[in-house]
């Protein structure tokens, strides 16, 4: 997303280099001990009704840290048990990983139950991995009461501690994380931190722009040892996306506004993110969990016949954004955002979506990185309209009425996506995205102008980040103050966005029954704070068929009520 | 066979002893005609107390079934078993919908693909409103079979056409309006409590009309307005509710199931966006003469009458004519196409129209109305089951994609009558009864 442009970040990053040097010694406490086999921990993922994917990374000898291309061939042995105890393995095996790989161990567990919590765990002699939890998907031709997702994304480690994953982890009533995007960040220490003055509350490792191999895997590597993060992976499959910052800021098709000549080829940069990316994380890429088989990012997983997960891959395969306003206003060409020859999905990628969005499944969930909903016009303070823009680059300084780096920017494609959906009468469509670090809850209008009158394709739950900064944190504003009159007036300009956050910091919980979707949005307080507590700030919810988003005033209920009755086909 | 009008038939049967009429005073003080079966068993002779009753809500879309606009229905929905996912079936119209609900089988096997075909025997194209067209048994008849009594209470003349003389218990619906052919919802309410007091039918299914033929000439629909339409939905929402109220107070609310459902949705588009295929066929030196076209709204079945060696080479010169008109969405050959079903009773090609598009064939004036179902936009409906009996889950909801093919067998698992040879397409939505 356009945060913060390269330039803006150097210049405001000197007043916090002071800060930023005395809390490097807090990340080094909190890593794991360097000799351990599995410092990295474990992780699981895109789970299906007979298979999910296991993942970790070993270190063999000290010297094979992450990028170091150290480090013997090592034999890992993986266990899946019913029970924490691995009295009842159930599936176990062994793979050979070695320095070509970074160390990291990826597999497929195959012939599991539909619908069944699991455990797993490595070994390397007689070196044992964390034990880690999965669940597998329904059956493909059941009918699932819930389906209860943990939703972030948006993660700065040099922001702030990653409290949303440490409350999402302490939960015991979900089935899955969604990851929208932005995982890790490229930025170097100091370029992209905490609040107004770029404070890093942990620097980044290694100490600068990642651009190399070897920085992607040792960012990833340093991400992983996070402990809240682990703690989260440890305990549910994750269905991750990535947006633009695990390869650099903005990235599209054949470029990136923070990638420069000097830093190389652009596809050479881009290839090196996409295999650190398929070595580190849990996630099928066309669809194997096998390395060096193409990196095809979107992908659907099904839910019974409650819901359908489309993750799409919105940075691959995009044409290059439009001229952004920010920081020297040019004249915005409305033609080109609307250019049906530019894409945002790739030709592909699209057909493939509409293809989705017809499946037989009840709820057409789609993992969207960027905003679809329109944000059009708005009378915004005039000197909020920078801070707006450095955390959501929505606001016109000149009338361009848009976030060019999201669906506002590809109009085409919208239109395409949306026609669809009302040509071939398909309700229950629900966009889930991230990426702008703010919370929202919107219908999609057919035409926002004439909104409320007329009818919507569908909603949009938008989560907000769980470090990276938003309105306030730029402002230098309490939260909840300058950002209000920010809300207001986009709002009233866009009767289609219900519920709008651009302070706070946190997490989502989306909860799925065939009677309706919800999302549940908390607050994380202080993010220099590692125990900062969280809040249920809002809940918004869509009833089934009414492709509307609406106020509720129950969050959503813990634990998850046993089935009641389950119609299931008659005689 | 005699192809007067269904009504001219309907009076047939009567006067040839077929069946017997009954005239009776309704709510409204209007009389009431019900026919009956000559022949048919005493409505009390030894049946089970087991009642289902089918109310079709005509071109009702799911989203409006709100309870500030129509509370009754809406209390009917949450506490019963509400399918949130349901579609109305290829084509998108009332009478093969309706066919669908009773024989439970796609249009291939139950011979009522739309509304409006283009019959090569006789050479005309005309409404599906004949009791032959039903080309397979329906569960009206299965029940009656099984010794259980059935009931139609249809308001639309060609509804009524098309299932005939098949229930035991028959509406003979007076008065018509003239214009829309069918009756207001309040008559047939009037009729359907006449004959659930006189005869109590073991299953009954009724049509009203009124929201359908709102939405139709709705001039407002395409500015999203829907201002009469609103004001039907409401009306017929009382009716649902006297029905309700009628079941309750006879005590055979616990004893029941009442499957609420439209046939199609509702779609609605303004004076320039028409398309129009006859013109475009005309004009291709393979084609002119030789396509026939019954318009459905918004969708358009193109039959070959040409030389029949040549209608492969035909299709694919309609097909690709009709993708390049402006407002279809897609064309299908029925023979090919895997999703169709509609049988070769459906031409040689089916045409849909964009959201927001309506065919007009063969002329301009052909189709002036602004609401419009039969394309992909009109399948959602709305679909529940409410009612007392025990097997009916209370305040559900069913996340499994439930279809107007679903009725009969529903009804059959209900009333435990078993399936038809072949069985049935559609699939129960109740629980397994207990």
């Amino acid at each position: 997303m356009t945060t913060l442009h390269r330039r803006t970040v150097l210049a405001t990053s000197v007043a916090g280099a002071g800060l930023a040097a005395t809390s490097t010694t807090t990340l080094h406490a909190a890593a794991a001990p360097p000799s351990s086999m599995f410092q990295h921990g474990v992780a699981s993922g895109d789970p299906m009704a007979r298979r999910v994917v296991l993942w970790t990374r070993v270190t063999p000898v000290p010297a094979a840290t992450p990028g170091s291309g150290v480090g013997a061939d090592t034999n890992v042995r993986w266990e899946v048990s019913r029970d924490e105890r691995f009295r009842k393995v159930v599936r176990s095996g062994s793979v050979v990983t070695t320095a070509a790989r970074d160390h990291t161990v990826k597999i497929d567990a195959t012939g599991l139950a539909p619908q069944t919590w699991y455990f797993y765990r490595f070994t390397v002699g007689s070196a044992t991995s964390p034990v880690g939890r999965t669940r597998t998907a329904p059956d493909e031709a059941s009918s699932p009461e819930h389906l209860r997702l943990g939703v972030v994304s948006c993660a700065n480690l040099q922001a702030g501690w990653f409290s949303a994953y440490r409350h999402l982890a302490a939960r015991d009533d979900l089935h899955a994380i969604l990851h929208l995007g932005d995982y890790i960040y490229e930025y170097a220490p100091g370029e992209y931190g905490y609040g107004r003055s770029n404070v890093d509350i942990r620097p980044h490792d290694p100490a600068k722009e990642m651009v190399e191999l070897a920085d992607y895997r040792r960012r990833h590597a340093q991400y992983k040892l996070d402990p809240d993060l682990q703690a989260l992976h440890a305990r549910y499959p994750f269905i991750v996306t990535w947006d633009d910052h695990e390869s650099t800021n903005d990235a599209w098709r054949d470029g990136a506004e923070n990638h420069q000549p000097d830093e190389g080829d652009w596809h050479v940069r881009r290839d090196r993110s996409h295999r650190a990316y398929d070595e580190w994380m849990p996630v099928r890429m066309s669809d194997t969990a096998d390395l060096g088989d193409g990196t095809k990012l979107f992908r659907r997983l099904t839910f019974g016949t409650l819901a359908e997960i489309s993750m799409l891959d919105l940075r691959t395969y995009r044409d290059q954004q439009v001229h952004t306003t920010v920081p020297s206003p040019v004249p915005s060409p409305d033609a080109e955002v609307d250019d049906p020859e530019r894409t945002i999905t790739g030709r592909e990628q699209l057909d493939w979506l509409k293809d989705s969005l017809t499946a037989p499944a009840q709820w057409k969930l789609v993992g969207n990185p960027v905003m679809i909903a329109p944000v059009t016009f708005a009378q915004v303070p005039k000197d909020l309209v920078g801070p707006v823009n450095d955390v959501t680059g929505i606001l016109p300084r000149d009338g361009a009425p848009y976030n060019v780096d999201q669906w506002d920017g590809y109009t085409d494609d919208r239109r395409e996506v949306f026609a669809h959906i009302r040509d071939r009468g398909l309700r229950d469509v629900v966009f889930l995205t991230g990426d702008i670090h703010s919370g929202w809850a919107c219908d999609l209008p057919y035409d926002a102008a004439t909104y409320p009158v007329g009818d919507s394709a569908g909603v949009e739950f938008v989560c907000t980040s769980v470090t990276s900064n938003n309105l306030d944190d730029i402002t230098g504003t309490p939260p909840r103050t300058s950002s209000l009159a920010v809300e207001a007036a986009i709002q009233s300009n866009n009767r289609h966005v219900r519920y709008l956050n651009f302070d706070d910091h946190g997490y989502s919980v989306f909860d799925l029954t065939p009677a309706r979707a919800q999302m549940d949005y908390y607050a994380i307080g202080d993010r220099a704070d590692r125990t900062a507590p969280s809040t249920l700030i809002a809940s918004w919810a869509t009833r089934s068929g009414t492709n509307k988003v609406e106020p509720v005033a129950q969050p959503i209920p813990q634990p998850i009520p046993q089935p009641t009755t389950v119609p299931g086909p008659g005689a | 066979m005699n192809t007067s009008s269904p009504f001219a038939r309907g009076l047939d049967d009567i006067r040839t002893g077929r069946r017997s009429l009954l005239k009776l005073v309704g709510a409204g003080g209007a009389t009431i005609a019900l026919s009956t079966a000559t022949g048919a068993v005493p409505a009390w002779a030894g049946r089970s107390n087991r009642r289902a009753y089918v109310l079709v809500l005509d071109g009702c879309r799911p989203d409006e079934v709100t309870a500030p606009l129509m509370p009754r229905a809406a209390a009917l929905r949450d506490g019963g078993l509400n399918h949130p996912f349901a579609s109305s079936m290829p084509i998108m119209e009332t009478i093969p919908n309706h066919v669908m609900m009773m024989t439970g089988v796609r249009p291939d096997r139950g011979g009522v693909p739309a509304n409006s075909i283009y019959d090569r025997a006789e050479g005309v194209i005309r409404d599906m409103d004949r009791p032959t067209d039903i080309t397979i048994g329906t569960v009206i008849e299965r029940l009656n079979a099984a010794g259980h009594t059935t009931g139609t209470v249809l308001s639309k003349e060609y509804l009524y056409g098309v299932f005939g003389d098949r229930a035991t218990h028959r509406w003979e619906p007076a008065p018509i309006v003239p214009v829309s052919g069918h009756a207001p919802d309040q008559f047939t309410m009037d009729a359907a409590l006449a004959m659930l007091e006189e005869h109590d039918p073991s299953m009954m299914f009724v049509n009203l009309g009124d929201i359908d033929r709102v939405g139709h000439s709705d001039l407002t629909g395409p500015l999203s307005l829907r201002l009469a339409r609103q004001t039907a939905l409401a009306a017929t929402d009382l009716q649902v509710g006297r029905f309700v109220d009628a079941l309750k107070a006879s005590g055979r609310w616990k004893d029941s199931i009442v499957i609420v459902l439209a046939d199609h949705s509702m779609d609605w588009s303004r004076p320039d966006s028409t398309v129009r295929l006859q013109p475009v066929m005309d004009a291709d030196p393979l084609l002119a003469g030789n396509v026939v076209i019954a318009d459905n709204g918004g969708a358009d079945l193109l039959y070959w009458t040409g030389d029949p060696t040549a209608r492969d080479a035909a299709v694919a010169r309609m097909i690709a004519l009709a993708v390049a008109t402006p407002g279809v969405l897609e064309t299908l050959d029925p023979r090919v196409d895997t999703t169709l079903r509609t049988g070769p009773v459906s031409g040689d090609v089916v045409a849909f129209c964009k959201a927001g598009w309506r065919f007009t064939d063969p002329d301009v004036y052909s189709n002036p109305i602004p609401g419009n179902h039969g394309h992909p936009a009109t399948r959602p409906i709305p679909f529940f089951i409410g009612g007392g009996h025990p097997v009916v889950p209370r305040g559900a909801s069913a996340s499994a994609e439930a279809r107007t093919l679903d009725v009969a067998p529903t009804l059959a698992t209900f009333f435990g009558v078993g399936t038809p040879k072949g069985g049935y397409d559609g699939t129960s939505r109740l629980p397994r009864l207990r």
